[in-house]
């Protein structure tokens, strides 16, 4: 400080100068190296601990605010607010009642298929602190971070389908990017057809667009979009939408279709981090023999618990179930085995 | 000379941590595109008022600091906020004897030049924000220089 304050007064405009090229140089220094190594993580993250005091600063007041009007409000509302929850509750533990006979139907068939893409293993839930980022792009900031092992990528839900992905991890908080950023993407499949492409945000909460369908596709409004699970990033098989809006232009070879993401990304205060299944077919030795060809990634995923390598594995067995590659040929014997083992263990 | 320093790197700090509170204080999605980048216009009111107590390290820190918070890629607030920073400490005895409708065209021109490196940066590592919405902000924060100044100099003067 002393220092600069000496250049200050010697010679004004040099000392300006000077230390103006100088802190530019550092600025872009750091531009250049945090977007092309990745070595700025641990950096990062410890600038971020010394951010969260102001983060919490600005959040707790609405907080403070909620929690009061919660305290204070009437027993009328709150046996209002009981009842309401106790139908739904019913109506969920209803819905409940035959997933548990369709989650085994479903292991039993993809065990068939040897395919293990998108079942969750755990969930974590975390809170949306009460602070913006940065107005023109959607992300939220979630109090969950690195010491409760959230990782980049990893998948985001909330209570009504696909919220986002984690884009960036500090040591107490995460940034989620939602499906609705303008730079996401996500691979779906229209439920009622199983037909596959992709979701893209359009920076509009309310809506994401399918630009890749031909004008010719299937697809009607009201159709449900859930996670197809190809690509490992997201489980498969959650809402992520239901089609709003086509329109077909005959002299164009794309349609255009509008999605109404399922999530509430605009009022959701909790969300779910999942991670995914390291390997479903765990009953089965002979289908860990087949897929000791990915033994190397999915070993230390079993050995972390929650895992980063998993979308390695998820791809190639995707990728082996077209036609077109050899692998198939030298993989089919050992799944046409499986099948045996795995009904005589689900009986 | 020394209590001197001491004395403006208090009111200094604190109206420095206040907009950086403001920059991140939940605002309903209309106001938000509408946000002026309070930090910025702090940190041009002190390189204008007192170049020798902070400038450039204020000016390099807040930006530091913007970059951790909007999760943006580190260094790219700074470099915007040093350059610009420099550019209003280069400013200042003219800026001191302006009108008030000149400074608030000389601070729209320098939070211009701001928007614009920080656009710059935005598209050279790969996810530009070409939302209009943006170029507002600089309109705002141009209009509101003068309750600023108004603010911090009774601040600072007591």
């Amino acid at each position: 400080m002393v220092a600069f304050r000496n250049t200050d007064t010697s010679g004004r405009t040099t000392g300006l100068l000077l230390r103006c090229v100088l802190y530019s140089l550092v600025a872009l220094a750091l531009i250049i190296v945090d977007k092309r190594y990745d070595h700025l993580g641990r950096i990062r993250r410890m600038l971020s601990i010394v951010a969260y005091p102001v983060q919490i600063a600005v959040a707790s007041p609405f907080e403070g605010w909620d929690w009061f009007r919660e305290s204070v409000s009437s027993r009328g509302a709150l046996r209002a607010d009981k009842a309401k929850l106790e139908a739904e509750l019913r109506l969920a533990q209803f819905r409940l009642q035959r997933y548990e006979a369709l989650e085994a139907e479903s292991q039993r068939l993809r065990a068939l298929r040897n395919s293990t893409a998108g079942l969750t293993n755990r969930f974590v839930i975390g809170d949306v602190m009460d602070v913006d980022l940065d107005a023109f792009r959607e992300r939220v900031l979630v109090d969950k971070g690195a010491q409760d092992g959230v990782f980049v990528g990893q998948a985001v839900l909330d209570a009504g389908g696909v919220f986002g992905q984690v884009a960036r991890v500090g040591q107490l908080t995460a940034e989620v990017i939602l499906v609705s950023d303008a730079t996401h993407a996500i691979p779906v499949q229209i439920n009622r057809n199983g037909l596959r492409t992709i979701a893209v945000g359009t920076g509009d909460m309310g809506r994401l667009k399918l630009p890749y369908l031909s004008t010719s596709a299937d697809v009607v409004v009201g159709d449900l979009l859930v996670t197809s699970g190809l690509g490992g990033g997201f489980p498969a098989g959650y809402p992520v939408g239901t089609v709003a809006e086509v329109k077909r232009d005959p002299a164009q070879s794309l349609a255009d279709v509008d999605v109404k993401p399922a999530a509430a990304l605009d009022r959701s205060r909790e969300l779910m981090f999942v991670w995914l299944k390291p390997q479903a077919t765990t009953p089965v030795p002979a289908a860990a023999a087949t897929s000791a060809t990915s033994a190397t990634s999915a070993a230390p995923a079993a050995s972390a618990g929650h895992v980063a390598p998993m979308p390695a594995p998820a791809q190639s067995q995707s990728a082996a179930a077209m036609p077109t590659k050899t692998p198939p040929p030298a993989k089919n014997p050992p799944p046409a085995k499986t099948p045996p083992p795995a009904g005589a263990n689900d009986e | 000379m020394m209590r001197d320093t001491r004395i403006r790197r208090l009111p200094m700090a604190l109206s420095a941590l206040v907009a950086l509170a403001l920059a991140v204080l939940p605002l309903p999605s209309v106001l938000e595109t509408l946000r002026p980048d309070f930090l910025v216009l702090v940190v041009f009111y002190w390189s204008i008022e007192s170049p020798r107590a902070g400038g450039l390290t204020l000016a390099f820190m807040a930006g530091l600091a913007l970059d951790v918070i909007q999760g943006v890629v580190l260094g790219q607030h700074a470099l915007a906020l040093t350059l610009m920073a420099a550019w209003a400490t280069h400013l200042r005895l003219r800026l001191r004897v302006f009108s008030i409708l000149s400074q608030c065209l000389t601070i729209f021109a320098l939070l211009t030049g701001y928007q614009f490196i920080l656009f710059w940066v935005d598209g050279a590592t790969g996810n530009p924000v070409t939302a209009f919405g943006r170029w507002l902000a600089p309109v705002i924060g141009a209009f509101l220089w003068p309750l600023l100044v108004g603010t911090l100099s009774r601040l600072h003067e007591r």
